[in-house]
């Protein structure tokens, strides 16, 4: 121990954390890591969500679980052993020598405490700052960190603020007692394209500065290439391997890491398909299902694919928050005059940041959102508000299906997910009992998920699982056109990889038409036909991808692909 | 705000209204005050004269105009057993019945939610294990009965504290109250404690579900992460999150308490206003229980007002909606 490096600030070493589960069974979130970080050094720890790199973060802090058992190994901090400290130890290492950043800076601040408490709590925790001088150097940090009209903010109540805001507000406790190390969990994951390079740039600009070493957790390897001087690839809680960011990203040495790389989709250039591993189901079962989901394309079908399957002109909604206690009635234009045709077969795609309408519209398509008057949508030929008669209603509702965006929050918790995916067809007494589960289970096999499975509840599967319950789902309707709506974003890279592949296969086979919402540019360039560009409610630039993402006319457009991070690797 | 408070009263003057015809009819319906007022050798003139004193001789649908023309000038009516003004009866009665629902809170209050809190914070301990078994239990077990063991036990065994009545009374702004003297707050112990039995069960329980639910919240461990000592983050992260579920219970239990505290009030002999509404009803004095019941529910509805206010200054999200 005593022979590293004086400049050595932090040291995993042999790390193993077990968790005993409720079957015995004990699941060991890290398997003999190790990993160091010198002074001022910014290094990656890349892997998917269960590869246990948040537990690096939290063993260092000593913030894991109760339950938690460190069997082997351990963190050494300035050469204290933290990671068997008592709790009380900590008082010293949190916030004043470690400082934390949350995934999602919504969820780290305290809804019910002002921006001002929560920040000068941590400076009068960790600093010799007290009264105005700790509030005027609350004031000082949010300069710092970039965000404008910082004494405002003070009194403000993190609700009232954007992601962007608040993950620079958290930047700002996490730096304010000049700690000599950062840990980042995952810092933009949840926060916008458009507003993720921003927020990096500032978190860098800070630690540069104070020479604050940072431990960068992150899926996106795009993040780690323009971030960090390091970076170490975990996997199930073991390392894959490790290396200076630029010599691994040149030349991995290890498969895994390679396909980490190639499931990121790239916004230079389109591929057909990602290059990872996805399995296919039961050939029989598969057949099954395809040949239930084209029973009856045929009669449906348009005979002239020239013709759009789905016409929208004058599309417009506002939306009106009611008169409260303190507020008058406020109405705004979330969608604002958009016009556009789907044709059969293609996939088109909206883009745009949190809050341009882009879901909205969607949504009016399926028709859970009414739109202001004046709008016409045209699906197969018919104006969608001349249909109402209530079998045509129905017939027509099962032809337009949507995949949320939230895998999680969109299964019925307590249904079997054979009965999540057939249970409307059920209500409808389309199907009876026995039928509905063999086309579960045929329809699970077809999304790439064991026939057996279907008896299990959502909460046995993963995200990228429980998306393809909810693909199956959407297909048992017997859809002409399915609305995904952001499908992928809550996933892993791989997850998302091989979800997209699944999509674009379906498609293939089956023939739908996808109408494919996303924030993330580079996933709209690998799916999409064709794409509109939305912002605050209008369409900015609509056209060819091969156009609009790679030689954008739009000076909004430019923007965003500027905002991407780019790869320096071939 | 004006609007809010306009909206809110409108709709209690029409819940009142229903409240009181459904009284009205009911009383009449279930019981004759004549016949419960006469005495053995009235003769059936006697009976008129009486009815025709008390008002009830004539047509229901007319007595309760009458009502609530007298209501519109503030006159609740005149009991038809003690033959006094209804509103001096009720309120002669309610400041014993409200001091004993406060101090029954308070109990609950005081003790209930570090229970939770501390058993909520550590899952493991044994005392955890403890506090949820006994809570269990304070929880479920009949109130009169919990109320005959605890004379059994302070009154009858340790002779520690009296069993029954009021004890004396000092003047606090001319209302007669019995916590500022020794043999007054000595009264009105038993009373309270067989209340706040049940109140400190169910905050502990409140607060435990509340902490375990926010103690995993993302901005908890953000909190620790910076380095918050742990009382700051137990008083103002956790307290004040779990505090919102608590104002609300809170709220309808100490409505309740003072409408309802009857079976308590009876086996002390404790003389507020839920003794007062049962021996109303037993005697069919209409007029107590159509006044009592009115001004139970715009009690209901002001401490509904004052959770809704206590909400908005408690969780900023509601404040800015």
């Amino acid at each position: 121990m005593s022979m590293i490096d004086t400049n050595t600030l932090i040291e995993v070493q042999d790390l193993t954390i077990a968790y005993p589960m409720a079957d015995g069974e004990v699941f060991r979130a890290l398997k003999g890591i190790s990993l160091e970080v010198a002074r001022g050094q910014i290094v990656g720890v890349v892997g998917e969500s269960g590869a246990g790199k948040s537990t690096i973060g939290k063993a260092t802090l000593g913030l894991l679980d109760d339950n938690a058992v460190i069997e082997t190994g351990g963190v050494r901090l300035d050469e204290a052993r933290v990671s068997h400290f008592e709790e009380h130890m900590f008082a010293d290492v949190r916030g004043k020598k470690v400082g934390y950043i949350y995934q999602n800076p919504m969820t780290a601040l305290n809804p019910v405490l002002t921006i001002g408490e929560q920040i000068i709590e941590a400076i009068t925790a960790n600093t010799d700052k007290r009264g105005d001088a700790a509030r005027a150097y609350a004031i000082e940090l949010l300069e710092q960190a970039e965000v404008p009209l910082p004494e405002d903010r003070l009194d403000k109540y993190p609700h009232q603020l954007s992601g962007g805001l608040c993950q620079r507000i958290v930047f700002a406790i996490a730096v304010s007692a000049k700690p000599d190390l950062i840990i980042a969990d995952e810092p933009t994951t949840a926060l916008d394209v458009t507003v993720q390079k921003a927020v990096l740039d500032t978190l860098k600009r800070l630690a540069k500065r104070d020479n604050i070493a940072i431990i960068l957790i992150t899926h996106d390897m795009g993040v780690v290439a323009e971030m960090c001087d390091y970076v170490y690839v975990l996997r199930h809680g073991a390392m894959v391997e490790h290396g200076p960011t630029a010599d691994l990203m040149q030349s991995p040495t290890q498969d895994y890491t390679r396909e980490l790389m190639a499931a990121i989709p790239r916004i230079d250039r389109k591929v057909e398909r990602f290059a990872v591993p996805g399995g296919l189901g039961n050939a029989t079962d598969r057949q099954r299902a395809i040949d239930y989901l084209m029973g009856n394309k045929a009669d449906r079908q348009t005979a002239n694919g020239d013709e759009p399957l789905l016409q929208v002109r004058g599309l417009s909604k506002v939306f009106t928050t009611a008169a409260t206690l303190v507020s008058a009635a406020n109405s705004f234009r979330a969608v604002d005059d958009v016009n556009f045709d789907v044709y059969p077969g293609e996939t088109l795609g909206i883009v745009g940041e949190s809050g341009s309408g882009k879901s909205t519209v969607g949504r009016m398509i399926l028709g859970l959102h009414t739109p202001e008057a004046g709008a016409e949508i045209v699906y197969r030929g018919r104006d969608v508000s001349s249909i109402t008669s209530k079998k045509d209603r129905l017939e027509h509702c099962k032809s337009l299906q949507c995949i949320f965006q939230d895998p999680y929050s969109s299964l019925n918790p307590r249904m079997s997910a054979g009965e999540n995916i057939t249970h409307a067809l059920k209500a409808h007494g389309t199907l009876g009992r026995k039928e509905a589960d063999q086309l579960a289970g045929d329809l699970m096999e077809l999304v790439g998920l064991p026939r057996a499975s279907r008896r299990k509840m959502p909460h046995a599967f993963s995200g990228g699982e429980r998306q393809r319950i909810g693909i199956a789902r959407a297909l048992s309707f017997r859809p002409d056109f399915i609305f995904c709506d952001e499908p992928t974003s809550a996933l892993d890279v791989t997850v998302q990889a091989e979800l997209l592949n699944l999509l674009k296969d379906l498609q293939d086979e089956l023939g739908l038409t996808l109408l494919f919402v996303s924030h993330d540019l580079s996933v709209v360039r690998q799916m999409c036909d064709r794409v509109l560009v939305m912002k605050s409610g209008q369409v900015v630039e609509s056209g060819p991808c091969d156009k609009v993402l790679v030689d954008p006319d739009a000076e909004y457009t430019k923007g965003l692909l500027a905002a991407m991070p780019k790869f320096e690797f071939s | 705000m004006l609007s809010f408070v306009l909206r809110r009263l409108g709709q209690s003057s029409i819940l009142i209204l229903i409240m009181s015809i459904l009284v009205f009819v009911g009383m009449y319906v279930v019981s004759d005050p004549v016949a419960v007022l006469a005495g053995e050798d009235f003769t059936e003139e006697d009976r008129i004269a009486l009815a025709e004193e008390l008002g009830v001789n004539r047509p229901l649908v007319v007595q309760y105009l009458s009502f609530l023309k007298n209501i519109a000038q503030g006159d609740f009516g005149t009991s038809f057993v003690y033959n006094r003004p209804v509103l001096d009866l009720i309120l002669e009665r309610l400041p014993a019945t409200l001091e004993v629902a406060v101090l029954a809170i308070g109990i609950g209050l005081t003790i209930g939610i570090p229970l939770g809190i501390y058993s909520g914070l550590n899952q493991r301990k044994p005392a955890t294990k403890a506090i949820s078994f006994t809570t269990t239990v304070g929880y479920s077990i009949p109130n009169f009965w919990q109320a005959l063991l605890l004379i059994l036990c302070f009154s009858v065994w340790l002779k520690w504290l009296p069993a029954s009545g009021r004890g004396d009374t000092t003047d606090l702004f001319g209302i007669p109250v019995s916590f500022l003297n020794w043999d007054g707050l000595s009264h009105m112990l038993l009373p309270a404690i067989n209340l706040a039995i049940y109140k400190i069960c169910m905050q502990a329980r409140l607060s435990r579900s509340g902490t375990q639910e926010v103690m995993y919240q993302d901005y908890m461990t953000f909190a620790r992460a910076k380095g918050i000592g742990r009382d700051r983050l137990i008083r103002r992260h956790l307290m004040r999150n779990i505090l919102i579920p608590i104002v609300t219970i809170t709220g309808l239990e100490l409505g309740g308490l003072i409408a309802f505290s009857t079976v308590t009030e009876t086996v002390f002999s404790w003389p507020g206003i839920g003794k007062l509404l049962l021996d109303s009803i037993h005697h069919a004095d209409r007029p107590i229980v159509v006044a009592y019941l009115i001004l139970i529910t715009l009690m209901f509805v002001t401490i509904n007002f004052i959770v809704d206010v206590l909400y908005a200054l408690l969780d900023p999200r509601i404040r800015y909606k």
